[in-house]
């Protein structure tokens, strides 16, 4: 016979197989491999490629070595680190107005008063409409000769302005183009955010004596907190690849006026065919937002306390 | 028996004869019927002149039997298109058309067939083609590739490309506003300049230009920079933008930027054009294409109210050379239709149907048959001549150049007041940058060794 105790010693010894522990990688393994085909080998052929001197059009195979050159060019490039503080600033001002914007239209239509559902609907249009067309219509708007703006501020008096061509009036179009765009993505997710909260706690709050601004402050607001970062985090990323509208409303200009970085990388690497530079612009970039993204999960980490909604 | 079967196979094989001799009769006939049933597809601009000419590919359609697809794009959205297509080892495209800046950076990266190999045979040229009645100017810049400097007519140069949509430039003016307050048309620059600040004083906006960031703005400046006697290089390849006459070049833009109409520095070709043909200046100076385009009653408002005069004058007479020339990718696997679709439309009756539809000639011999129909053929005719093949250096760097040199330094000169010189002298550092990076002061670097 047969030991039982020897057969269970000798079974625990071999590696055994456990449908459990394997099942949950294989669901994620799909996901694994869209990101791996779909983000990770794009930067890593990008991080290639901003070692190498490429022009469209010729193998790749030919294109000459060039070390670290496009690193070290780009660090002292002005017009790179002029794109820098163009994004920079746009994306100070655009999430700045849009977060004040949005949080305040939210907290303003949530409760179920008559034709709130009709504001919502209008205000998350603009959100609806493609980039391009965006920059297409808000072009016709600002035209100087042709454009509305200049037409109904002729009417009160106003000279006609050429928004799009001088420096200033171009970088304040692009950042009120963002804010029309973007606020009611800030608007919806706080809304969803502040209907999601528990009755209890604001009805305990009301009992206590609040009134609707410390509700406001001292309740739901740190309540969404987590809500807010991810938006903001989002609203970040979403400013450093920002490109279709710039194209279409300014192309960078006038100079590098509304050049964001995003848009100096594609006109580097269409426009003038640097496509090796381009991508270690790119590189740049990535780390960039890698690294404000991780700064603001550190600062507010919205998966720390599950408590939150 | 035999001589029976012998009888039977000599007719036989007379009839086969006779059915060959038919045949390859027939065949000689129709030099498009081995293509009928192709397909090739063309890659060309969405501007007026390529609008015009899609009847005139429908009636190709019709008479040859190949298909035509059109892939029309905005004309500087073509190259990365183009670029992308005709470096893949078999291209979509069968035919492109390139504004002619681009022509030597497909060459040099042997993206275009020559298209000498198509003009040896015989079953496919038409011996009434006749090449040499193609305005030079026109096809020296468009098609000729390796010429003097790489870009000129030369003897080292090879044909790659036939011009279709080409252009020089002459002024445009709106004749009811002159003639009510009694201007005279500007034939030099000092009277332009005059012209310019008269209108502006008496609050109409004097003359369009393009003016955007980038290769709009620069096409503006270089309309002024031949005829007052400025270039980009020397010689030896040293850029002289900051020349005292691409300085003058620079200050004309900015008087045209002041004393025209509102937005100068956001126009590009469309908005420019659209600025005059729709009322808000009195003056154009750039493509002949404007007469057409006033012709037209969906783009015009001024029909009949335009005169031409030729592109005024500096220090010499010289206008620009530019538009579009259409070649043969080398990767296009119907180059033989390709051909004979290229051979149509520039051919003496596609170049006199384009005409009829509201399309630019290229053709001396269309202008001259025209000259009593349009008013600004004789102007053209006489402004041919000072088209200046080295208006701007055709050469790969340009387009870096072009952009990001001169497109950023001259939108300060526009939209700023500052100094001009230490603009220009800026570009011109950030110019031979460019060109000692590229290698071209190689030889001079190993001569001075």
């Amino acid at each position: 016979m047969v030991d039982e105790r020897e057969f269970d010693a000798g079974a625990s010894q071999r590696p055994r197989f456990d449908a459990r522990i394997v099942t949950p990688y294989l669901f994620i393994l799909p996901a694994c491999l869209v990101i791996a085909g779909g983000l990770v080998y794009p930067i890593l052929d990008a991080f290639y490629l901003s070692f190498y001197d490429w022009k469209i059009g010729t193998p790749i195979s030919s294109a000459p070595f060039s070390g670290l050159a496009h690193y070290k060019r780009m660090l002292t490039d002005p017009d790179v680190l002029e794109s820098i503080w163009v994004t920079l600033r746009f994306g100070f001002w655009t999430i700045t107005i849009e977060m004040f914007l949005g949080v305040s239209l939210a907290l303003l239509l949530e409760k179920p008063i008559r034709g709130a559902s009709v504001f919502r609907t209008i205000f998350i249009l603009p959100l609806m409409v493609s980039p391009v067309v965006v920059g297409l219509i808000w072009r016709y708007l600002f035209d100087a000769r042709i454009g509305w703006i200049n037409y109904y501020l002729g009417m009160i008096g106003i000279e006609p302005q050429v928004w799009l061509g001088d420096a200033e009036l171009a970088f304040f179009a692009i950042v009120f183009t963002d804010i029309w765009q973007w606020t009611p993505f800030i608007f919806i997710i706080i809304i969803a955010g502040l209907q999601a909260l528990p009755s209890e706690v604001l009805e305990a709050s009301r009992i206590d004596g609040t009134n609707w601004w410390q509700q406001i402050l001292f309740i739901k607001l740190p309540m969404i907190r987590s809500i807010i970062i991810i938006a903001l985090l989002m609203r970040l990323i979403d400013v450093f690849r920002a490109l279709e509208v710039m194209y279409i409303l300014t192309g960078g200009g006038p100079g590098r006026a509304t050049e964001l970085l995003s848009l100096h990388i594609y006109n580097r690497a269409f426009d003038t065919q640097q496509l090796g530079y381009a991508s270690a612009i790119s590189v740049l970039l990535i780390l960039l937002v890698f690294g404000l993204s991780v700064a603001i999960l550190v600062i507010g980490n919205p998966f720390r306390d599950k408590s939150d909604i | 028996m035999t001589g029976k079967r012998f009888a039977a196979g000599l007719v036989a094989g007379a009839g086969a004869a006779v059915a060959l001799v038919i045949s390859a009769a027939a065949a000689l006939a129709n030099p498009y019927e081995k293509y009928a049933g192709t397909t090739i597809v063309v890659s060309w601009p969405a501007l007026a002149h390529f609008q015009a000419a899609e009847t005139l590919v429908e009636e190709f359609t019709a008479e040859t039997g190949i298909e035509v697809e059109i892939d029309a794009l905005q004309y500087l959205k073509l190259r990365d298109r183009q670029l992308l297509e005709m470096s893949k080892p078999t291209g979509e495209y069968d035919v492109v058309s390139w504004v002619v800046m681009w022509k030597g950076e497909y060459v040099s990266k042997g993206l275009l067939t020559p298209l000498s190999q198509f003009f040896t045979s015989g079953s496919l040229v038409d011996p009434h083609y006749d090449i040499d009645d193609i305005a030079d100017a026109y096809l020296q810049n468009g098609g000729v590739v390796g010429g003097t400097k790489g870009y000129m007519p030369g003897k080292s140069g090879a044909l790659y490309g036939i011009p279709f949509g080409a252009e020089t430039s002459i002024l445009a003016y709106r004749k009811d506003i002159f003639e009510e307050h009694g201007i005279d048309v500007p034939a030099t620059y000092d009277e332009l300049r005059a012209v310019m600040q008269q209108l502006a004083d008496l609050g109409i906006p004097a003359m369009t230009s393009r003016g955007k960031t980038g290769h709009q703005v620069t096409a503006g400046w270089l309309l002024h920079l031949a005829p007052l006697a400025g270039k980009i290089f020397d010689a030896e390849w040293n850029p002289v933008i900051n020349s005292p006459e691409g300085v003058e070049a620079a200050q004309v833009m900015r008087e045209i930027t002041n004393t025209g109409p509102a937005g100068i520095p956001t126009f590009g070709f469309g908005e420019a054009s659209a600025a005059f043909l729709q009322g808000d200046a009195a003056m154009y100076l750039d493509t002949l294409k404007i007469a057409a385009m006033s012709r037209n009653p969906k783009l015009s408002k001024i029909d009949g109210k335009v005169g031409y005069a030729l592109h005024p004058v500096g220090s010499r007479c010289g206008s620009e050379t530019g538009g579009f020339a259409v070649g043969i990718p080398a990767n296009s696997q119907n180059q033989e239709a390709a051909f004979l679709f290229v051979q149509y439309i520039t051919s003496k009756a596609g170049d006199q149907r384009m005409v009829e539809l509201g399309g630019d000639p290229i053709r001396m011999s269309t202008i001259q048959n025209n000259l009593s129909n349009f008013d600004e053929y004789s102007v053209v005719l006489e402004q041919l001549p000072c088209a200046d093949p080295d208006w701007r250096p055709l050469i790969p760097e340009w387009n870096e150049l072009n952009i990001d040199v001169l497109g950023q330094a001259l939108t300060d000169v526009i939209t700023t007041d500052a100094p001009i010189q230490p603009i220009m002298d800026a570009a011109n550092d950030k110019a031979r940058a460019v060109m000692e990076r590229e290698g071209y002061y190689s030889w001079a670097n190993y001569r001075a060794q």
